[in-house]
């Protein structure tokens, strides 16, 4: 019988899983790493991966006024964890007034990208992926981040794939990466649109089973529909 | 968090009583694993969250952790009678809607549905 062990730390952090699934095959970035769903994606990484490292925890507290429950965001210890992207959270988070998941998303959004460099850098410095600078038309920089062997990378895949495809039920863990990879596109990478469609079910029950990641993805739906608005009214 | 155990034909029941935050969790998830192994069995296990009145996300890991536990070692399990904080809390993290967890009003009805 396979007993999960707590606490549900992984070889590699949520955040650097979650960025790994973004490297496609020849090295670049999924388009869809340029969303904001994938940046507050990154960010819910983090808020998770330090919920399961003990420094954080999250709780629902009462409506306020007019206002549902909120989920809030609650400080247990402040010790760095040594990854720098974590590190980056926890410091801000810590320093910061307590406030909802939803609030601490859209505040910790505009730091994506620096969480990303430090995820990559990371990952690089593990020996993980490679950086290197690339052409685009023989004239525009770009950079790639082929995939050494690819280990870790297909371990998260066919970890996500045996729980979309079958009936087991995933770690903590792995329930946030399904269901921020999915909100974030990433799950197209590996899996087809006809897959995706009829797993759509099964993503909804088994992702996501987190007061944090939950949060995440409603800060990341609000964010959307603010920007659709936002391109709509210009035309009315 | 204090956790007491009721043996009824068929049937472990496992009140969880108080707060199940993250100093709570550890203890309970071993404490729960340990009902999954030990060497008399445990035919099926009924969580009985009445007076669970606080369930933080590290909590919710308990809960989770213990549904794959369960099904790996195919015992049925069924968490009943969540105190409405508790239930507030899987109905906003999508526990209650996802069918990982057979979730039940009242003990007696989550002790009738692993025993029918």
């Amino acid at each position: 019988m396979n007993m999960s062990l707590t606490p549900d730390v992984p070889g590699i952090s949520l955040v650097e899983e979650l960025c790994l699934l973004a490297i496609e095959d020849d090295g670049s970035v999924a388009s869809t790493a340029g969303e904001p769903a994938f940046g507050m994606g990154v960010v819910g990484a983090c808020l998770v991966e330090l919920c399961l490292r003990g420094r954080l925890d999250a709780d629902v507290q009462p409506a306020e006024g007019e206002g549902g429950p909120r989920t809030m965001l609650l400080v247990l210890a402040s010790e760095p964890t040594g990854e720098p992207a974590l590190d980056e959270v926890l410091t801000q988070v810590a320093a910061g007034p307590q406030q909802a998941v939803v609030e601490w998303t859209r505040a910790l959004f505009p730091h994506a990208g620096i969480l990303v460099k430090l995820a990559l850098d990371r990952l690089q410095a593990r020996g993980i992926i490679e950086s290197r600078e690339a052409r685009f038309l023989w004239v525009l920089k770009s950079r790639k981040y082929p995939v050494i062997e690819g280990r870790e990378l297909q371990e998260a895949k066919l970890r996500i794939s045996a729980v979309l495809l079958g009936d087991a039920i995933p770690t903590p863990s792995d329930s946030v990466l399904i269901g921020l990879a999915s909100i974030s596109g990433l799950l197209r990478g590996f899996l087809s649109g006809s897959e995706l469609r009829r797993l759509e079910e099964r993503i909804l029950e088994v992702g996501s089973l987190d007061l944090v990641a939950r949060g995440v993805e409603r800060a990341i739906e609000e964010e959307v529909a603010f920007r659709a608005r936002a391109m709509m009214v210009p035309h009315m | 968090m204090e956790i007491v155990i009721d043996e009824r034909p068929g049937a472990t029941v496992v009140a969880l009583k108080g707060r199940l935050d993250f100093e709570a969790a550890a203890a309970a998830q071993s404490q729960l694993q340990a009902l999954l192994v030990r060497p008399e069995g445990v035919h099926a296990l009924v969580i009985d969250g009445s007076e669970l009145s606080y369930v933080s996300s590290a909590g919710l890991r308990v809960f989770l952790t213990l549904a794959k536990d369960a099904k790996a070692a195919s015992t049925p399990l069924v968490v009943a009678a969540l105190h409405p904080s508790a239930a507030e809390v899987f109905e906003i993290s999508g526990f209650a809607q996802a069918k990982i967890l057979d979730i039940r009003d009242t003990v007696d009805a989550g002790i009738a549905a692993v025993t029918a």
